[in-house]
């Protein structure tokens, strides 16, 4: 069956890469991508629609497409050049109820799926170790981020019960880590001295960048109804994972981490969501990803250890002068390879 | 394994270092000179100084919950001191302890200031069970926001208290350790010792029913005596966010030293598994079957705590 695909946010990495993957796919009869700036040029056959998901304008645009899947990639984890952080609340929130406006307006559609996220479940010491994707809204969401996550996911959930037609997926995903992602937490752990919260080690799951798009490409395929997580296998803490990055933590008493990491924030480009990675930091999450295997068939690659691993080993590559960190001059010292 | 043939340890630095020196002096470069040095030290001195490096680079194991089994066995040996001079533990049944499979062991809860029970429970387990395994243990949510503490908490394999933790444990076949009386337990006060409190809303029995795992009471006598709760003060309480802060003999009387714990002899009894076979995993909705599962654990160990403590005599001698 030949399959129409319109994708929101289609110049971030997110929505560029997925499309890259559904050009391949001869399946796939037609794609189009909507963002308010053109796509990387490499995009072969995508149409670029130019349109502001804000605006009502989509719901005309949309319902011509004549798509059958909506995949929604416009949700912003961090400010992007000509997003600043003070539009990312109405982009992530009034962008998708325009975007539900338009689909209830388009009658050949039959899935949306929305690359949400994780922070649904926040950030805290005492949550359970693995949230299962019932245990949303369990605890006090304490950042603009996660609120917007919230709202966001209920509009969504109001719309998929007024539309029992439509196969309405909700991907709750972890934060990504790749070699090629150009964001704020790939920044950060590619600091040359990384400052850590003194006296905590939160426990991370990371998932790798190509397991973020296979996950994607999976649900564009197989569409579940309902929420998914959308997390690597495993978990790793933030100590170990420096030391594979060959990276020396510089731990900050927890008064001095935040005012520190806003200076540094602004450079890692995480403007107003660096509430979240400093919750985050402190005392990380875990998700439970039976679902994302079981119901949605997706495999990922990279645990998570392997997926900081890859990042290490494009790092090495990359690596501007000797390596100096502790554990590869102790290693070689005692003749351990690499 | 013969050890007679190996030098100690300074003798053996000694020697690698003048190795290294002879190297470069020879006209190698101080890196090869170093690992050809290396190459010569006593086994055991390489294999240790191989996983301090190799934990440097982060090569090391570390399961999905956090748990660092390389980093409990570099504290075992604190506890250990703990177990067998301070506290001087004996201990009954542990043979009742599954050697695979998962369990969940059901423990009364007390010494206030730090509840030392979870680590003297798995040190009973690790040293005089024949097959010896790490289990698993939930602590108070409000650990899990410290600093320091919380890292070590979990290295050492305890988890957030929540039947979510709790399911998932023992559907992983682990040895899962509970408290169910949680601050009440710990936050009783000294005279009111080894009388075990309301046992919530009977959490763990649930648990136990929908995973089909054997419940087994324990009965830990000592705990009580290692930090006597006289009071408490509320305003430090509030000050730090503790559910509650006390105050014994010591603390915070004497400062950092009345964190030392009072050297109390301990016992430990494994009790028999309670058998709840005979009800479905869908008992676990009946409150009544919960409830009456609830009341068996806590009186059993309350029993066995009153036997145990005509069994240890005197407190501390």
């Amino acid at each position: 069956m030949a399959r129409r695909v319109v994708i929101t946010g289609i110049s971030s990495h997110w929505g560029a890469e997925l499309a890259r993957r559904l050009e391949r796919d001869p399946a796939i009869e037609y794609i189009a991508g909507i963002d308010t700036r053109p796509p990387p040029a490499e995009l072969e056959r995508t149409e670029f629609i130019e349109a502001d998901i804000r605006s009502p304008l989509l719901s005309r645009v949309l319902p011509s497409t004549e798509a059958d899947t909506v995949v929604h990639c416009g949700i912003l984890w961090y400010p992007e050049p000509g997003r600043p952080p003070r539009v990312l609340h109405e982009i992530n929130v009034i962008g998708t109820l325009q975007l539900l406006a338009a689909c209830e307006r388009t009658e050949s559609l039959e899935a949306v799926v929305v690359r949400g996220s994780a922070a649904i479940y926040g950030s805290e010491g005492a949550s359970p170790s693995f949230f299962t994707e019932d245990l949303a809204g369990q605890v006090r969401l304490r950042t603009r981020f996660q609120r917007d996550i919230a709202e966001l996911e209920e509009y969504f959930l109001n719309f998929a019960r007024r539309h029992p037609r439509l196969v309405c997926t909700m991907l709750r995903y972890q934060p990504e880590v790749g070699p090629d992602l150009p964001s704020p937490l790939v920044r950060y752990l590619s600091l040359p001295v990384v400052p850590v919260q003194l006296g905590f080690d939160p426990r991370l799951q990371l998932l790798h960048a190509d397991d973020a798009t296979g996950a994607l490409e999976r649900a564009v395929h197989n569409p579940v109804r309902g929420a998914v997580n959308v997390g690597p296998d495993g978990a790793i803490s933030l100590s170990r994972a420096l030391r594979i990055l060959r990276r020396s933590p510089l731990p900050v008493p927890a008064p001095l981490f935040e005012p520190a990491m806003r200076r540094l924030g602004a450079r890692l480009g995480a403007g107003a969501l660096l509430e979240d990675g400093m919750r985050l930091l402190r005392f990380g999450r875990g998700v439970d990803n039976r679902r994302m295997r079981d119901d949605l068939g997706f495999e990922p690659a990279y645990d998570a250890v392997g997926a900081i691993e890859d990042l290490a080993r494009a790092a090495d590559a990359r690596r501007i002068g000797p390596d100096l960190h502790p554990g590869t001059i102790a290693g070689r010292l005692i003749g351990i390879d690499r | 394994m013969s050890r007679a043939g190996e030098q100690p340890a300074p003798e053996a630095i000694a020697d690698f270092l003048r190795d290294v020196r002879v190297g470069v002096e020879r006209g190698m470069d101080p890196l090869a000179a170093a690992q050809a040095a290396s190459e010569s030290l006593p086994e055991r001195l390489r294999g240790a100084l191989e996983t301090v490096v190799r934990r440097l680079r982060g090569e090391y194991h570390e399961d999905e919950w956090g748990f660092d089994e390389q980093f409990a066995e570099a504290v075992f040996p604190i506890f250990e001191f703990l177990y067998r001079v301070w506290w001087r533990v004996e201990v009954e049944g542990v043979r009742n302890v599954p050697s695979h499979g998962r369990a969940l062991l059901v423990a009364n809860h007390a010494g206030s200031l730090f509840p030392f029970d979870a680590t003297m429970m798995t040190m009973a387990v690790m040293k005089e069970h024949p097959l010896p395994r790490w289990p698993r243990f939930l602590v108070l949510d409000w650990a899990f926001v410290l600093p320091y503490i919380s890292t070590f908490i979990r290295r050492c394999g305890g988890v957030p208290a929540s039947r979510h933790n709790a399911t998932r444990l023992l559907e992983e076949d682990e040895l899962v350790m509970v408290f169910p009386e949680g601050v009440k337990g710990t936050g009783k006060s000294f005279a009111d010792r080894y009388r075990v409190q309301r046992f919530g809303r009977g959490g763990f029995v649930e648990v136990a029913l929908r995973t089909r795992s054997p419940i087994i009471p324990v009965a830990v006598v000592g705990s009580e005596e290692i930090y006597p709760k006289l009071g408490e003060s509320q305003a430090m309480a509030r000050a730090v966010g503790a559910p509650f802060v006390p105050i014994t003999p010591t603390f915070p009387w004497l400062g950092p030293l009345g964190l030392i714990p009072l050297p109390s002899r301990w016992r430990i009894e494994f009790c028999e598994p309670v058998d709840i076979s005979e009800h479905p995993p869908e008992a676990a909705e009946d409150r009544r079957v919960v409830f009456d599962i609830s009341e068996r654990v806590r009186e059993t160990i309350q029993e066995k705590l009153y036997e145990n403590l005509v069994k240890r005599g005197s407190v501390f001698l």
